[in-house]
């Protein structure tokens, strides 16, 4: 059932409900969101570890460890330069958000770290990845140094099948991750928050509010 | 700022389950990506068996899934039972739309409520269908052709 399901997700439910026709009507969107300055000043402790540090490159071949070389912010997520699934919401909305915050003076830089690192290699993640920001910087390494990262999230996914036009289709975990410039895990948050809402969230981490 | 976030961070220990509150909650497994994004209508058009098949396609495709409570919260599912994951696991697509009783441990955050469901108390298929909420999404319907 479950690859049954994951395939007529990521073959066609995806495509066809999660494509830039359909984002483009949000009208049936619940109201009464939650601003900075109205969010509970109270967090509740995760029941697990989360984040650690990690040794990986970037899409331009540069080191990158978990901390941010800018002293930023980073919005962290995990999954595939060309996936057509949760990546086609999770990556529009963190590149969405880093506007917004960077508008209201907060810089963040959006993270994705592969689960296929022969797919996203340091030659080919960078102009997939643009495709949704230039603001979204790739990581890929080996598959121990990435192993690494994935243990320190808590990060499953299984090789579902290939796709004609996409590739390698993965399932994968969802939430995105707020990290410190030195890369502590501040936060997670959801993919599927409206993007003022997540914006929001980040600006009172950051100061705000 | 830098030791607003140091203390922030400081604030998020991430080991033991003794901040967590153990809760009860009724309501229904959803599909958030069309709950909150509103793509597909309102919060009443992406609920029930209507919209069952859809919720299995988010969820299969990674989106976490939440549980609508009764009380009208909706909380983030972190884990169901035996599956880890929050979204496409064999537990969280058995039970896309359905109405629960879950018992487990809430988390609340940033103004949401996360919820790490230890056990489904009861479940059953809610049976509403596209009678009741018309066709969902309206651009499903085909347009007539002159």
């Amino acid at each position: 059932m479950r690859l049954l399901a994951a395939a007529l997700a990521l073959w066609g439910g995806m495509a066809a409900a999660h494509g830039t026709e359909v984002h483009s009507d949000t009208s049936g969107a619940p109201e009464g969101r939650v601003a900075a300055a109205d969010l509970p000043k109270a967090v509740t402790p995760l029941p697990w570890d989360l984040g650690g540090p990690f040794a990986l490159v970037d899409h331009t071949g540069a080191a990158r460890t978990e901390a941010e070389p800018q002293g930023r912010m980073q919005l962290l997520f995990f999954g595939y330069a060309t996936c057509p699934g949760i990546c086609s919401a999770a990556l529009p909305l963190m590149a969405e958000m880093a506007e917004g915050l960077s508008e209201r003076g907060v810089e963040v830089v959006p993270v994705m770290v592969t689960i296929d690192p022969k797919l996203d290699t340091v030659d080919t993640m960078g102009p997939a990845l643009a495709e949704y920001s230039p603001r979204i910087v790739g990581l890929t390494g080996t598959e121990e140094a990435l192993q690494v990262a994935y243990d320190a999230y808590r990060v499953e996914f299984e090789h579902l099948f290939d796709d004609p036009e996409h590739g390698p289709i993965y399932s994968h975990g969802a939430h995105i991750y707020l990290l410190s410039g030195a890369g502590e895990v501040l936060t997670l948050l959801p993919p599927v928050l409206p993007a003022e809402q997540a914006v929001a969230i980040v600006s009172r981490y950051a100061g705000e509010g | 700022m830098r030791y607003l976030i140091a203390a922030m961070a400081l604030a998020l220990p991430t080991s033991g389950f003794a901040a967590g509150e153990r809760i009860s909650v009724t309501g229904e497994i959803i599909d958030t990506w069309c709950y909150y994004s509103g793509v597909m209508g309102g919060p009443d058009a992406v609920v029930g068996t209507a919209h069952h098949t859809c919720a299995l396609w988010c969820s299969a495709g990674g989106i976490p899934v939440g549980l609508l409570g009764d009380d009208g919260q909706v909380y983030m599912v972190l884990k169901i039972e035996g599956d880890d994951g929050s979204a496409s696991g064999d537990t969280q697509l058995s039970l896309a739309s359905h109405q629960v009783t879950a018992d487990g441990m809430l988390y609340e955050r940033d103004g949401l409520k996360y919820i790490v469901v230890e056990q489904v108390v009861s479940e059953g298929i809610t049976n509403l269908s596209h009678l009741d909420y018309d066709v969902v999404p309206p651009f499903a319907v085909p347009k007539p052709k002159n």
